[in-house]
């Protein structure tokens, strides 16, 4: 066969990073260049495929950034330098750069949910997407939690940038509470040239969205990503399938209006 | 004045000695539990002829009527005998109904679970085997007790008789149909054996676990596992009641055939007439057994059987039961006060 | 489109002839291997001979096992590289199926050919060599409502066959095999009938949009407790098209092995857990809500038909006395308001 979309290509590990006591940075060695939010299906033989999204790209490496939940993911993390894993992408549809140009941006990130974000945050802050300004609020459930942390501190010089754990703990002096509390104090003037993504746990996605309409936005100025079960990655094995919508090419990156109509 | 019997040819007559002088019971056997509406009615109608209208159901699944003047006895063989025509003639026994009632009582009523005719579970038609076996076994006068069941659930206590007929099922699989979904390997887990297991996304079956219930069949949602349309049985043997030894009878035979349960316990016949003490009144089957050795049980009720391939034969044979003697155990209340 | 008159022993040398040239699949009795004891399975499968083919009743599985098998191996892998393995027989392949099945093949298109702009290559290559004979149905079987689901009727199909008592009455539409039958039988006039009305009536909701309300309606509670979750509804349907991924190992490798696709189901459980656990359809009624609106709403505002060929097979096989029937007429009750 030769066009084979499933068929999966060697990628050679070139950097492997701990993040969190959970989570690990692994870099490929790879060509790319596709849209922030997209995913690929990374696989081990023997193991078996999952979709993971991209948490930094550049004209040669791709990164994923895994939390080792699941026998496909505990079995990446014994994976070392120089071995090779298997992947295929990107899929789906990413975050639409293109009506992000000169507006403003807004993203609320949540816990795991800053890997697929994080590109978009480089690629903003490197001013390849033409955005007017940039303002993060990024929250972990604790301080241990928290991803990219050394990226986090760099990316505040250069943005507006709020970082909250959901409680106080000892030793921790910057923000805490829930991100939806910290959207609460966004400030409400100017909101219509404001484009706001929502990535993260499903509870935090569904209460975060619900603060930024009450803050003001219109539902078609907030865009989150959803993560499902998949096989496939192109519509085919049915698991990621809500109502009409295939998460894994209409999304996963999808407009609120849309996203908020769909039930599992 | 009390009726003049010959006691013996009366009780093989099917006819028993009751509590009431003069008056007798019959049992009506009812092979494989398994009677028309209409013969119901005949029986009735001899219960309520020549009984006081009383029936009782026997634990073997046959009627026993009550009541009977001892007076009355050629009359109702002569009632009997369309029901015997029916039931005995039909299922093949080699004797003609002569208006002279049963010809036997020592092999009892041949019992059966209600099969495959309704119960999803069974593995066979258990009524038609008990049928066939009816036919192939009766009359003859040596106390036998058979029973057949339609899967290892066992609901007609087959593990209570000489004969205890279990019908199995070789789930056979396809490798191709099978997707994974682990309800077979569950349910097994679960309600059965743990005979299945789970290997690369496919099923392993453990042959030497697997007691051929059939439950993975009913569990697979893609027809993997589908039954091997050779039917295949269990026979076990000499469990008993009693006032000597109780006990449960033990697999002797394992995915054997129907004609091999048949030849097996047609050839404990002549072994019984070999054995049996004759100063007793009557010697039990499994008691015979307990004397010879189950090694020349075995040896004599497997001559001249043609075994098919996948038949296994027990190696020993032990029997759970206990010796109803032994009462060292039991204690009187004081004991207990301590 | 020429029609012939055959005898039977006509149409065993035509089955013969055409065997040598096609694979022929169809519905098939496999005697005493149903679930129950002293029943027959009637599957769906290659045939090797004439007797082989059931014509009468219905298939307790689906035909789409031909394009879509419940295990296909996608790749044969070692840690170097992943191969697809040849498909070793290349003979085209005719299927005996009925017209609702062959609505079906074209639900099963939707999906595989067209769905997310690509084409799946496994189902593509086995779907190319596909020729349809249809078995015409001139009443229905016990559960079917296809004509509720406009499925009753097609003209796609390369032969149509008619199995009376003595004869067999066939059309041909395709005239590639009219080498086939002209030399056997009388030319006829013979067109073959579609069912025209079933005994289950389906009235199916017409709505573009299903209210949010029916996602989250008490209709579908009750079979948290009907359903087993067993799959069978799944696996006998024949436009269902689910299915996940597994990598096999070859025991004995220390490198090779297989990964390949295998039929899932949204019943089924484990079908939306994540990595983690979370699962986000425990309740077998929001399965059952999943599959019915999949089946008969949010297909159609996809691709502008329902999914749902009326085939009944999932009312067949329940276990629990699940009907797929009276479930759409129960939401079209609630939908109107009525007490379902």
């Amino acid at each position: 066969m030769i066009d084979n979309p499933y068929r999966p290509f060697a990628a050679e590990i070139i950097e492997l990073r701990r993040e969190t006591s959970a989570e690990f940075t692994m870099k490929v060695k790879a060509g790319a260049d596709f849209c922030p939010g997209q995913f690929f299906q990374v696989s081990l033989p023997k193991i078996g495929e999952a979709p993971i999204s991209v948490s930094s790209f550049g004209p040669d490496f791709i990164e994923f950034t895994i939390r080792a939940v699941g026998t496909l993911t505990n079995a990446l993390h014994e994976y070392r330098v120089g071995d090779r894993i298997f992947i295929r992408g990107p899929y789906g549809h990413g975050f639409p750069v293109d009506k992000f140009r000169d507006r403003d941006l807004l993203i609320v990130a949540g816990g795991s949910g800053l890997a697929p974000v994080r590109p978009l945050i480089q690629k903003s802050l490197a001013g390849e997407l033409g955005i007017r300004s940039l303002k993060l609020i990024i929250g972990f459930k604790n301080s241990e939690g928290i991803l990219f942390s050394q990226q986090i501190e760099e990316w505040a010089k250069k943005s507006d940038l709020t970082l909250t754990i959901d409680k106080a703990e000892p030793g921790w002096s910057g923000k805490t509470g829930l991100v939806t509390e910290h959207i609460k104090k966004f400030p409400k003037d100017n909101l219509k040239n404001l484009e706001a993504v929502v990535v993260g746990p499903t509870m935090m996605m569904k209460f975060s969205t619900a603060e930024l309409v009450l803050l003001g936005l219109k539902e078609e100025q907030i865009w989150v990503s959803f993560e499902r079960l998949m096989s496939c990655g192109i519509g085919k094995c049915g698991h990621c399938k809500i109502d009409y919508t295939y998460v894994c090419v209409d999304g996963p990156v999808l407009n609120y209006p849309h996203a908020s109509r769909l039930i599992d | 004045m009390s009726a003049d019997l010959n006691r013996k040819k009366v009780t093989k007559n099917a006819f028993r000695i009751t509590k009431r002088r003069n008056h007798t019971a019959l049992r009506v056997r009812v092979p494989g539990g398994h009677i028309t509406a209409e013969q119901i009615a005949m029986i009735a109608d001899i219960a309520r002829r020549f009984g006081d209208g009383n029936m009782h159901i026997t634990t073997r699944q046959g009627f026993e009527i009550p009541n009977i003047p001892f007076e009355k006895m050629a009359e109702v063989n002569a009632a009997l005998n369309p029901l015997i025509e029916e039931l005995q003639v039909a299922n093949g026994v080699s004797f003609a109904a002569s208006n002279s009632g049963y010809p036997a009582a020592g092999m009892r009523n041949i019992s059966a679970c209600i099969g495959n005719r309704v119960c999803p579970f069974a593995n066979t038609d258990t009524t038609a085997f008990a049928q066939k076996l009816e036919g192939q076994l009766f009359p003859h006068d040596f106390h036998v007790k058979i029973a057949v069941t339609g899967c290892p659930n066992d609901c007609i206590k087959a593990h209570m008789q000489d004969f205890g007929i279990i019908a199995i099922c070789e789930p056979q699989y396809d490798y191709d149909a099978c997707i994974g979904c682990e309800a077979c390997e569950k349910v097994c887990k679960r309600k059965v054996t743990g005979a299945l297991s789970m290997k690369n996304g496919k099923v392993i079956r453990d042959a030497r676990r697997c007691i051929g219930c059939g439950e993975c069949v009913l569990a697979c949602p893609t027809g993997a596992w589908t039954r091997n349309p050779q039917k295949f049985y269990r026979l076990l043997i000499m469990g008993r009641t009693g006032k000597r030894n109780p006990r449960i009878a033990m697999p002797f035979l394992n995915w054997v055939t129907e004609e091999v349960v048949i030849q097996v316990i047609r050839n404990t016949i002549p072994y019984i007439d070999r054995y049996i003490l004759r100063c007793l009144p009557k010697e039990h089957i499994g008691y015979i057994v307990d004397r010879t050795g189950y090694d020349v049980y075995r040896r004599e009720v497997l001559e001249n059987v043609k075994l098919n391939p996948e038949a296994k034969i027990a190696r020993t044979m032990q029997w759970p039961g206990y010796d109803t003697l032994n009462d060292a155990n039991m204690r009187s209340a004081d004991y207990w006060k301590g | 489109m020429n029609s012939y008159s055959l005898t039977r022993s006509n149409f065993k040398d035509i089955f013969d002839r055409l065997s040598a040239e096609y694979r022929l699949f169809g519905p098939k009795r496999l005697a005493g291997r149903g679930r129950f004891s002293d029943t027959d399975l009637i599957t769906c499968d290659f045939l090797a001979d004439i007797d082989e083919l059931e014509f009468e009743e219905k298939s307790f599985m689906s035909p789409k096992s031909v394009v879509f098998p419940a295990d296909e191996t996608t790749f044969v892998f070692n840690e170097e590289e992943f191969k697809e393995p040849l498909m070793r027989d290349q003979r085209e392949i005719i299927v005996f199926l009925r017209p609702c099945d062959i609505n079906g093949f074209a639900r099963l298109d939707k999906i595989f050919l067209e769905n997310g702009d690509r084409v799946d290559p496994y189902y593509q290559r086995r779907r190319q060599k596909i020729h349809f004979f249809m078995i015409e149905c001139s009443s229905s079987f016990e559960n079917c409502f296809c004509v509720a689901m406009q499925s009753n009727h097609t003209d796609n199909y390369a032969v149509a066959l008619r199995f009376d008592k003595e004869s067999i009455e066939i059309q041909i539409r395709n005239d590639h095999f009219n080498r086939f039958f002209e030399s056997f039988g009388t030319k006829s006039a013979f067109t073959p009938e579609f069912v025209k009305e079933d005994a289950v009536k389906v009235e199916l909701p017409d709505n573009d949009e299903m209210p949010a309300e029916i996602f989250n309606h008490q209709m579908w509670s009750e079979y948290d407790q009907r359903c087993i979750a067993c799959g069978r509804c799944n696996t006998s349907c024949v436009t269902c098209t689910c299915f996940s991924t597994v990598d096999i190992f070859y025991p004995d490798s220390r490198t090779c092995g297989e990964r390949r696709r295998v039929w899932d189901g949204c019943h089924l459980d484990g079908f939306t857990e994540m990595a983690g656990g979370h699962s986000f359809r425990k309740n077998k009624g929001d399965r059952m809500r999943f599959k019915t609106l999949h089946k008969i709403y949010d297909f159609r505002k996809r691709f502008g038909f329902d999914m749902c060929v009326g085939c009944g097979r999932c009312d067949d096989v329940c276990p629990e006395y699940i009907s797929f029937s009276s479930c759409i007429n129960k939401l079209g009750s609630t939908l109107k308001g009525e007490k379902a």
